[in-house]
C-alpha cells in the first residue's frame, strides 16, 4: 500500500496535470458527463414518478379496498373469475349491515363504457351508481360543488357528480355546476367536480360520474350486474382487520364450501403497484442500457487518454521511480488521476443535469399548466449526485487500471531513457 | 580495506537485439568499500552506464552475484529494490533528471515522499540538503529558471537528502562548461570528505582525477583499477 506523503504526492500530481490539460480533460470527459446525465435524470424520473403515483394513490384513498367479482391485478384465470356468481346488491347490503370494523361500506354498480351527452356533445366514460357514503372516501373530494346526500340518494334524485376528465372535456370553460348532462337520455343535474386522481397514465380513471343507486337502476337497471362493494377502512392500519372480516362475512353471504376458495376478491390501491413497477423497470431497462453505453464509450475515451498520459511522463515516471517510487505509489498515481478525470466529468454533468430537470419541470407546470406536476421535485436529490460521482470514481478506476499498471511495471532504465 | 559496500561478482549484462547479442557487461568483478571515491572510465559504449544502473539497483544483470551491503541483491523484488534507491542510493544523472513543473525544494523533497516522511520534516530537510548544495535562495525557482550547474546541484541535494551510503553519478559534469563542472566536482569531494562514498562516471581524464580509484571498461571489462595518488 502506497504512504499518506505517496497518496497526498499522487492526489497532488493527478489535480495538477488535469489543470495543465484542462481542455483535453474536459473533452475527455464527455462520455462520462452523458453517461452521469443519464442517470441522474433516470433517477429523477423515476423518483417523480413514485411521487405522481403516490399522488393518485393517496387521492383514491390508501385505505380503501374493494370487494368485487373481478380482480384488479389480474390475478387468476379470466374464465374463472367470469364463472363467479356476481355479487348481488342484496349481499352488498348484508354484509353493510354485518361490517363492524370498517368505517363505511359502500354498494357500487358500475357501467364500464357508459356514455353521457351534454347538448349535442357525447363522451364516453364509466358510470357509477352508489350511496352517499361515497362522499366521506377521499376519492370523493370536490374541485367544485359537493356530492350527493342521503336524500337525494333515497328519493333517487337526478344529480350527478362528475369526474374531472368529464368536465374538462365538456366544460373546457368551467362552470359545470348546475349544468345539465344527459344519461341514457335522462337528463341530470350536475352538483358537484371531482378533483383529478389520475395523472400521467392513469389518466383514464378521471373519465367517470357518479350518481345515487337509485338513479343508476332507472337508468341501466341491476340485471345481470356484479356490484363492488367499497369499503373505507380509516387509516391503512386497519387495512388487515376489515380485510379479514369482510372476508370472513362474506364467504358466509355466498355460502361458500369452508374448502374452497373465495369466489370474490378483495382488490386495493396496491393492485397498481404492480403496474407501474413494469414501468419502472422499463425506465431502468432503458436507462441503465443508455448510460452503459455512455460509460463504456466514455471509459474508451478515458483510457486512451490515461495511456497518452503515461506515454508522455514516461520520463517522470522513469525519474520517481530512480530515486524510490514503489510500483503501487506510480499504480496509484495514476489511478487517482484517472478517477479524478471521472468525478469531474460527475462534477460537470451535476449541473447540466439539473438546468434539464428544472426545465422539464418548469415546462410542465408553468409552461404546460400540468398542476399534477407540482409534486415532483425541481431538484436532483442529493444522493443521486452522491451514486453519480461514485459511479464515476469506479469507472475511472476501471478504466484506468490497464495505463496505471502500465505505467507501474515501467523499466526505470527505460523509463528515464525516454525523450519526447 | 573498509567493510564492502557494494561486492560484485562475474557480471554480465547481454541485450538481445533481435537475433543480435549484445554484451554491455562481460564478467565484471569488483568491490567498493566504505567512503571509497570511485571515477570509472572508459569509451563511449563500454558499458559505464549499464554499469552504474546496475549498481544503483535500477537494472538488474543477465548473470553474477551482487551483494550490496552484503544483501543479495537478485534474491530482492521490486518494492525492496525500490525502497533501496530510496533509502540507500543517490544518484546524479547527466541530464539532471529533475521534475520540471515542481520547484528546486518539491524536487528535493520527493525521495522523501516515497520514504513517507512527514510534510514538515520533508521540508526541513530539503532546506538543509539545498542549503549544503549553496541553494538556500533558489528553494522556490522551478528548473528552468535556474542554470545548468544550480540545476546539478539540486539534483545532488536530492541524492543526498535521504543521507544515503553512496552517491552515484553517471557523467554529472557532461552537460556543463568546465568552470561550472569543477564547480560540481568540489561539491562531491565535499560530500566525500563528509563521509560518503561517491562513484561517478565521466570520460573526461580530469574529472577522473578528483577520485581516488580510477576503474578503466573497455569492451564491457575492466582494463585496469588503480589507486589515483595524483589527488
Ligand atoms: N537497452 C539497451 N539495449 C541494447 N543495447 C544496449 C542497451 N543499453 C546499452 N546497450 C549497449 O550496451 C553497450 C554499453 O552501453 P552503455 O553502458 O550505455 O555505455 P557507456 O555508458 O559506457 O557509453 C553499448 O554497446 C550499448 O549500445
Ligand atoms: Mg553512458
Amino acid at each position: 500500500m502506497p504512504r499518506l506523503s505517496e497518496l497526498q504526492e499522487s492526489f497532488r500530481i493527478a489535480v495538477d496535470s488535469l489543470r495543465v490539460n484542462l481542455l483535453r480533460s474536459i473533452l475527455t470527459t464527455a462520455g462520462i458527463v452523458v453517461g452521469v446525465v443519464l442517470v441522474v435524470l433516470m433517477g429523477w424520473t423515476i423518483g417523480g414518478l413514485n411521487a405522481v403515483w403516490e399522488q393518485t394513490i393517496s387521492i383514491i384513498g390508501k385505505d380503501m379496498l374493494y370487494m368485487d367479482k373481478w380482480d384488479w391485478a389480474g390475478g387468476g384465470n379470466w374464465r374463472e373469475l367470469e364463472a363467479r356468481k356476481d355479487i348481488t346488491l342484496n349481499q352488498a347490503e348484508m354484509l353493510k349491515l354485518r361490517m363492524e370494523s370498517a368505517q363505511f361500506v359502500i354498494p357500487m354498480a358500475r357501467k364500464w363504457g357508459g356514455s353521457v351527452v351534454k347538448g349535442n356533445t357525447s363522451l364516453s366514460c364509466s358510470i357509477t351508481g352508489t350511496t352517499s357514503d361515497y362522499g366521506f372516501t377521499s376519492a370523493a373530494a370536490t374541485l367544485d360543488g359537493r356530492f350527493f346526500t342521503t336524500t337525494e340518494e333515497h328519493s333517487a334524485e337526478r344529480v350527478v357528480v362528475i369526474g374531472h376528465g368529464v368536465y374538462t372535456s365538456l366544460w373546457p370553460d368551467g362552470n359545470a355546476v348546475d349544468a345539465i348532462l344527459k344519461i341514457n337520455r335522462v337528463p341530470f343535474r350536475v352538483i358537484g367536480v371531482l378533483q383529478k386522481q389520475g395523472f400521467l397514465f392513469m389518466d383514464f380513471i378521471d373519465n367517470q360520474v357518479f350518481i345515487p343507486l337509485k338513479a343508476f337502476r332507472a337508468a341501466h337497471g341491476f340485471y345481470d350486474r356484479s356490484f363492488d362493494v367499497a369499503l373505507k377502512c380509516g387509516s391503512e392500519a386497519m387495512l388487515d382487520v376489515v380485510r379479514t372480516e369482510a372476508i370472513g362475512h362474506m364467504r358466509a353471504i355466498r355460502n361458500v364450501a369452508p374448502d374452497a376458495p373465495n369466489d370474490f376478491s378483495i382488490n386495493e390501491t396496491k393492485a397498481f403497484d404492480e403496474q407501474t413497477k413494469n414501468i419502472r423497470l422499463g425506465i431502468w431497462v432503458v436507462g441503465i442500457g443508455l448510460t452503459l453505453l455512455a460509460f463504456v464509450v466514455g471509459s474508451i475515451g478515458i483510457m486512451n487518454i490515461m495511456y497518452v498520459s503515461v506515454t508522455e511522463r514516461t520520463k517522470e515516471i522513469g525519474i520517481r521511480k530512480a530515486i524510490g517510487a514503489r510500483r503501487s505509489s506510480i499504480l496509484a498515481q495514476f489511478l487517482i488521476e484517472s478517477a479524478l478525470l471521472c468525478a469531474a466529468g460527475a462534477l460537470i454533468a451535476f449541473p447540466i443535469a439539473q438546468a434539464i430537470v428544472a426545465g422539464a419541470r418548469f415546462t410542465a407546470v408553468d409552461v404546460l399548466e400540468q398542476d399534477w406536476a407540482r409534486v415532483i421535485s425541481p431538484f436532483i436529490p442529493l444522493d443521486l449526485l452522491v451514486i453519480a460521482v461514485t459511479v464515476s470514481v469506479i469507472v475511472g478506476l476501471l478504466a484506468g487500471f490497464m495505463p496505471a499498471l502500465r505505467a507501474s511495471r515501467l523499466d526505470p532504465v527505460d523509463a528515464l531513457r525516454y525523450e519526447q | 580495506m573498509s567493510k564492502a559496500i557494494i561486492d560484485i561478482e562475474h557480471l554480465v549484462k547481454r541485450y538481445e537485439m533481435g537475433d543480435e547479442e549484445v554484451y554491455a557487461l562481460r564478467d565484471v568483478s569488483l568491490t567498493i568499500g566504505d567512503n571509497e571515491y570511485v571515477a570509472i572510465m572508459g569509451p563511449s559504449g563500454s558499458g559505464k552506464s549499464t554499469l552504474m544502473n546496475i549498481l544503483g539497483c535500477l537494472d538488474t544483470p543477465t548473470s553474477g552475484k551482487y551483494l550490496f551491503n552484503g544483501a543479495n541483491v537478485a534474491e530482492m523484488d521490486d518494492d525492496d529494490l525500490a525502497s533501496i534507491r530510496n533509502r540507500e542510493i543517490g544518484f546524479v544523472f547527466q541530464t539532471f533528471n529533475l521534475l520540471p513543473r515542481a520547484t528546486s525544494l518539491k524536487n528535493v523533497e520527493l525521495p522523501l515522499v516515497y520514504a513517507g516522511v512527514s510534510a514538515e520534516e520533508r521540508t526541513r530537510r530539503a532546506s538543509e540538503a539545498l542549503a549544503r548544495v549553496q541553494l538556500a535562495d533558489r528553494m522556490s525557482h522551478k528548473p528552468n529558471e535556474l542554470s545548468g550547474g544550480q540545476r546539478q546541484r539540486v539534483a545532488i541535494a536530492r541524492a543526498i537528502v535521504t543521507a544515503p551510503c553512496i552517491i552515484l553519478a553517471d557523467e554529472p559534469t557532461g552537460n556543463l562548461d568546465t568552470k561550472t563542472g569543477q564547480d560540481i566536482m568540489s561539491l562531491f569531494s565535499d560530500l566525500w570528505k563528509a563521509g560518503n562514498t561517491v562513484i561517478l562516471v565521466t570520460h573526461e581524464e580530469d574529472v577522473a582525477q578528483h577520485a581516488r580509484r580510477i576503474i578503466r571498461l573497455r569492451d564491457g571489462k575492466i582494463e585496469s583499477d588503480t589507486q589515483n595518488h595524483h589527488a
